[in-house]
């Protein structure tokens, strides 16, 4: 089925959308997004036919629905209390919040700064000459038709930069809600983070919904690591079931850079994160960790690329899932050693419990060497929930439901006993209990 | 106490229990000895709620109230405890955790009130010294990377926590060394009790010297074709179980 009506609504609307976009007064930004929509118009939305969204299909969902560009506007009250609620200790952390792809000032709460440290809301930091530098540059619209989308029509997200030597104590909570009532909607929200030499940070970006109709969240992470660097990044995904969300993050690590990437994800009708890496000089490592837990008719797909384009790096990927129902999650790790890439270390691993015999899981690591000095690994396995361990639960008088719940957390508990951040872990925790207290 | 009554049950269409009467009054220790493969492992199985079997005819009481109806769980509210042959590794489940779950979940069934974390541990710490376990074995995952012998201790350490009144040992000496047997039968002779009946399951003469009988069966191909005292158990480790059976003994493993 050919989807070019709704692509040619997605370049119509531009004309008309185009005026409301923050960075009017920026003529290289405004040639950016036409250079995007041009990109996008080339590409068309992701088909199946793709080798990439094999097992993704948004044409009998996504694109059936009319999204509207035009975002209500709402401020809802309870935020700080909600990520209490979630198990957060707020007040050791900037918490910025970005209710319907749009800035809320009133709600975020950033902390004093020292000098060399900006965290922004990007709409407002357009001008900066950091931003002018790199926007684009690393999630690049040439590759991906939805980081062409968004770099077309995004609204705001998270500006975040670091002059050398800033180690930022406190972590930054970046809260994207959805909250469109009664209207469909979709939101296009553009992060970017550029670390100077040897500054480090924690981010953590944060998708949930309330009070919606059906909407997409579009979101495109760019990472800049310069040399010595390391930035720890955290994505908590509980989207609404009634939402959509593509996410991207990508980054670029020059050398001895650290990137700590978490992936959290429960939430959402269709969920598409793609984490992409490129270990761009010497030395730069990349821990890749993440956990999706699904049920009901939930799809989660989870793509990531790690480009190893140097001698001496190291990548560590660890994607667990649990499903349940009739949902579908799909891991697609693909590991690249170039040439050049002499003592890399590479491992990777998927791991997936499957609690029904309806939930499906596709999991396909690939790895592809071209260097010969290198420890590379990779792993997959998916297995059903261990009747001796229940049974062996059971004979001590614990019940079948808590056996289950035991065994699903002393799976999933695994990414969220690694996660060493004082702030994350009891909310990680609760994160995973929550699911179990709700599975079947 | 234990009341089993021509009890039959089959798995996957192969019929093992042909029929078995038993008894077990209570503060009695009887044990269960017989041929591999002779379904010893199978009646211990179906009396604790193991899925997989189907009961094909007879009943079992424990104290009047009906056992086959109740799901697994409930029969250890109940008393009923089965020491596995096989005890299962639990990677991630702290072995704390899972023991005060367990008694937990039995102490509240019975509308005691939960223990804390204090409390509860210094009972299991208590429980643990006659076992000369090490309180390490605590924090790791149940059963994860235990030798054999640290196994069979943690059946028993489970047992001595959760008190229950019919104990189920499913060769619970298999793989001990002489140590660890003495250790293990007196740490199981320590729950012996007018209100605690033992039903010991095993292969070997062995174990009986040190957690005496008060009467042997003999199990074949399903069904107890002999009770005596505990010099049968003598008499069969002498002769073998052929002489009963009328078969060649197999090959002892
Ligand atoms: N799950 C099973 N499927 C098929 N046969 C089984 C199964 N479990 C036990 N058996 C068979 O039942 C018989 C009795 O086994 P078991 O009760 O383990 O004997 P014992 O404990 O006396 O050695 C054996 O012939 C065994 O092969
Ligand atoms: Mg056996």
């Amino acid at each position: 089925m050919s989807n070019l009506m709704t692509q040619d609504l997605y370049l119509s609307a531009f004309t008309a959308r185009q005026a409301f976009l923050p960075g009017q007064d920026q003529a290289w930004l405004k040639d950016l997004r036409l250079k995007a929509l041009e990109h996008f118009k080339q590409a068309g939305f992701p088909t199946d036919k793709l080798e990439s969204w094999k097992y993704t299909n948004l044409a009998n969902n996504l694109l059936k629905m009319s999204l509207s560009f035009e975002l209500p506007k709402v401020t809802p009250s309870a935020v700080t209390a909600q990520l209490k609620k979630r198990g957060f200790e707020v007040e050791k952390a900037h918490v910025m919040v970005f209710v319907n792809g749009a800035y809320s000032a009133e709600l975020s709460s950033l902390k004093t700064l020292p000098k060399g440290v900006v965290i922004q809301n990007l709409a407002s930091a357009l001008a900066h000459e950091t931003v002018k530098t790199y926007l684009g540059q690393v999630a690049s619209a040439q590759k991906k038709a939805f980081t062409a989308l968004n770099m077309a029509y995004f609204t705001d997200g998270l500006f975040l930069n670091l002059a050398a030597g800033q180690l930022l104590e406190w972590p930054i909570h970046v809260v994207y809600l959805s909250a469109n009532a009664s209207q469909t909607t979709q939101s296009h929200l553009r992060n970017l983070i550029v670390l100077g030499n040897d500054s480090r940070a924690q981010v953590i970006e944060h998708y949930w919904g309330e009070n919606v109709s059906a909407y997409l969240t579009n979101a495109v992470t760019e990472v800049v690591l310069s040399q010595g660097s390391v930035l720890d990044h955290t994505k908590i995904g509980q989207e609404d079931l009634k939402g959509f969300h593509v996410g991207s993050i990508e980054a670029k690590q020059n050398e001895a850079s650290q990137f700590i990437s978490r992936t959290f994800s429960v939430g959402g009708a269709l969920t598409r994160n793609e984490i992409d890496t490129t270990l761009a000089q010497k030395k730069a490592e990349s821990v890749m960790d993440g956990l999706y837990l699904s049920k009901g008719q939930q799809h989660v797909d989870t793509r990531t690329f790690i480009d190893h384009l140097s001698p001496n790096c190291n990548s560590h990927e660890t994607f667990k899932g649990v499903l349940d129902g009739e949902s579908t999650a799909i891991f697609d790790g693909f590991i690249l050693v170039r040439e050049n890439a002499q003592k890399t270390d590479a491992r990777q691993s998927n791991k997936n419990l499957q609690l029904s015999n309806t939930a499906k899981v596709y999991s396909k690591p690939q790895l592809q060497i071209y260097a010969d000095d290198v420890k590379c690994s990779h792993g997959s396995a998916t297995g059903q929930m261990d009747e001796e361990a229940l049974f062996y639960f059971q004979s001590r008088g614990i019940s079948r439901a808590d056996a289950k719940k035991a065994l699903v957390y002393a799976f999933a508990g695994e990414m969220v006993e690694r996660v060493p951040s004082e702030y994350l872990k009891p909310a990680l925790t609760k994160f995973v209990q929550d699911w179990m207290g709700g599975a079947s | 106490m234990l009341v089993i009554k021509g009890l039959k049950a089959k798995v996957e269409d192969k019929q093992i229990l042909n029929g078995i009467d038993l008894e077990i009054r209570s503060g009695e220790v009887h044990a269960i000895m017989g041929p591999n493969g002779s379904g010893k492992s199978t009646l211990a199985h179906v009396l604790s709620g193991r899925p997989g079997y189907e009961i094909t005819g007879g009943e079992v009481t424990l104290d009047g109230k009906d056992l086959l109806s109740l799901s697994p769980e409930d029969r250890a509210r109940a008393g009923v405890f089965l020491a596995f042959q096989y005890p299962v590794e639990i990677p991630g489940v702290n072995n704390t955790y899972f023991l005060k779950a367990a008694l937990n979940a039995v102490r509240k069934s019975k509308g005691e009130e939960e223990l804390d974390a204090m409390d509860f541990l210094e009972l299991v710490k208590a429980k643990l010294k006659p076992l000369k376990m090490d309180e390490a074995m605590l924090q790791r995952a149940v059963n994860e990377g235990f030798s054999g012998g640290e196994k069979k201790k943690n059946e028993i350490l489970q047992m001595a926590v959760l008190e229950p009144k019919l104990g189920i040992l499913d060769e619970t000496d298999s793989g001990l060394d002489i140590d660890a047997l003495k250790v293990v039968a007196d740490g199981v002779n320590a729950l012996r009790s007018k209100n605690r009946s033992f039903l010991v399951v095993t292969h070997y003469q062995r174990l009986l010297d040190y957690i005496v009988p008060d009467q042997v069966h003999v199990l074949a191909k399903g069904k107890i074709i002999k009770t005596g005292g505990k010099e049968l158990a003598l008499e069969l480790e002498e002769k073998g179980y052929g002489w009963l059976t009328g078969e060649k003994e197999e090959a002892k493993r």
